[in-house]
């Protein structure tokens, strides 16, 4: 039997993909190229902020928390290069899934949509959250992008890959019953 | 391109949504996660070896909450990244392989191969539950090499089929 083809998604929905993907591609490049100059600013930055971060002005003390607030930015940098090409290809991927077997327009629509813009803001909470370390801590920063991105923009990729798989497994069910 | 059976479509979105799912136990989840894992090690003493010992059961308890976490990440990643593998490499079958019994077994591999990372939660679950080196070898053994052997052999198949079709479109020198 000879399988129907794929259909693509809407141009600019691939756009996202494409741009995310190459944010990601960039950012890595990006992260090696300025790593002592990203240091360099988050110590002067941090330096500036004793309370924020718990420095109490023993080098021994300090250098420790200033280590570890530096290696989370350099993680929050490395997640937002993984995350960021992984989302692009699964925006892509989704969307196509998508398009080419989601009957209704209306779940289609939503399903592009969300998984578009979830897909797509979420792996800037990596980005955010290592921009804001050195402004309000770790924990601070973490916490600032949970609510802002992760768990609005990461809700939304995610509930929409549960309707794209309730929808294909409908879709199956309901042709294997028509046999 | 021509699309892969519905089932495999299915079957990868499905292993798409729940490792993104995953995803948010590692993050917001992840006190939660901590929790359950400590009270299993709790519940099953004999299996993580637990002496009484404050010093070294805190060791044994902490090796084992990194190792469920530690696979709850591999299906975190696994997933995200075998799904659109398998969905690509299902096109590519449905698009250039004619001989409908090969497309068949490269279909049945890819889709059987695609819960591989499902591997990585039995590896996280069991590590609690049988001790973290009993746990991590039963998941490798009866989950993680099978279902990875599933996805190889499909990928094998495939280039093989491929390289022959690309010998054969070759002009005859």
């Amino acid at each position: 039997m000879i399988e129907p083809t794929w259909r693509l998604p809407p141009i600019p929905v691939l756009l996202v993909g494409i741009v995310l993907i190459a944010c990601a591609e960039t950012g890595g490049g990006a992260m090696a190229q300025f790593k002592l100059e990203l240091a360099r600013w988050a110590r002067g930055t941090m330096l500036a902020r004793p309370e924020v971060h718990g420095l109490v002005g023993v080098r021994d003390v300090d250098e420790q928390i200033l280590d570890e607030a530096l290696v989370k930015l350099d993680g929050g940098l490395r997640l937002f290069h993984l995350h960021a090409e992984g989302m692009g290809t699964i925006i892509i991927v989704t969307t196509m899934v998508a398009t080419s077997l989601v009957v209704r327009s209306t779940l289609r629509r939503t399903i592009v949509a969300l998984i578009t813009v979830g897909g797509a803001v979420y792996p800037l909470g990596y980005l955010l959250w290592s921009a804001v370390i050195p402004y309000r801590g770790i924990a601070g920063g973490k916490q600032l992008a949970e609510w802002l991105v992760w768990i609005p923009f990461g809700s939304a990729a995610i509930i929409a890959m549960w309707l794209l798989a309730g929808s294909i497994a409908w879709q199956w069910l309901d042709r294997r019953s028509a046999r | 391109m021509r699309r892969p059976p519905t089932l495999l479509v299915l079957v990868a979105v499905v292993m798409l949504a729940l490792g993104e799912t995953a995803g948010a136990l590692l993050s917001p989840l992840r006190p939660a996660v901590e929790r359950y894992a400590r009270a299993r090690v709790a519940a099953n003493p004999t299996a993580h070896g637990l002496t009484g010992s404050a010093e070294y059961d805190d060791e044994v308890r902490n090796r084992a909450v990194f190792t469920a976490e530690a696979g709850v990440s591999f299906f975190h990643t696994h997933a995200g990244g075998l799904a659109p593998v398998i969905l690509l490499a299902g096109t590519i079958v449905a698009s250039v392989v004619a001989q409908p019994l090969a497309r068949g077994i490269l279909f049945g591999l890819l889709t059987v191969g695609s819960l591989f990372p499902l591997g990585y939660v039995v590896y996280a679950l069991a590590a609690l539950e049988t001790g973290r080196d009993a746990g991590v070898a039963l998941a490798e053994r009866y989950v993680l090499t099978p279902l990875g052997t599933f996805a190889i052999l499909a990928l094998v198949g495939l280039t093989v089929i491929l390289g022959r079709a690309a010998r054969a479109s070759q002009p005859a020198r």
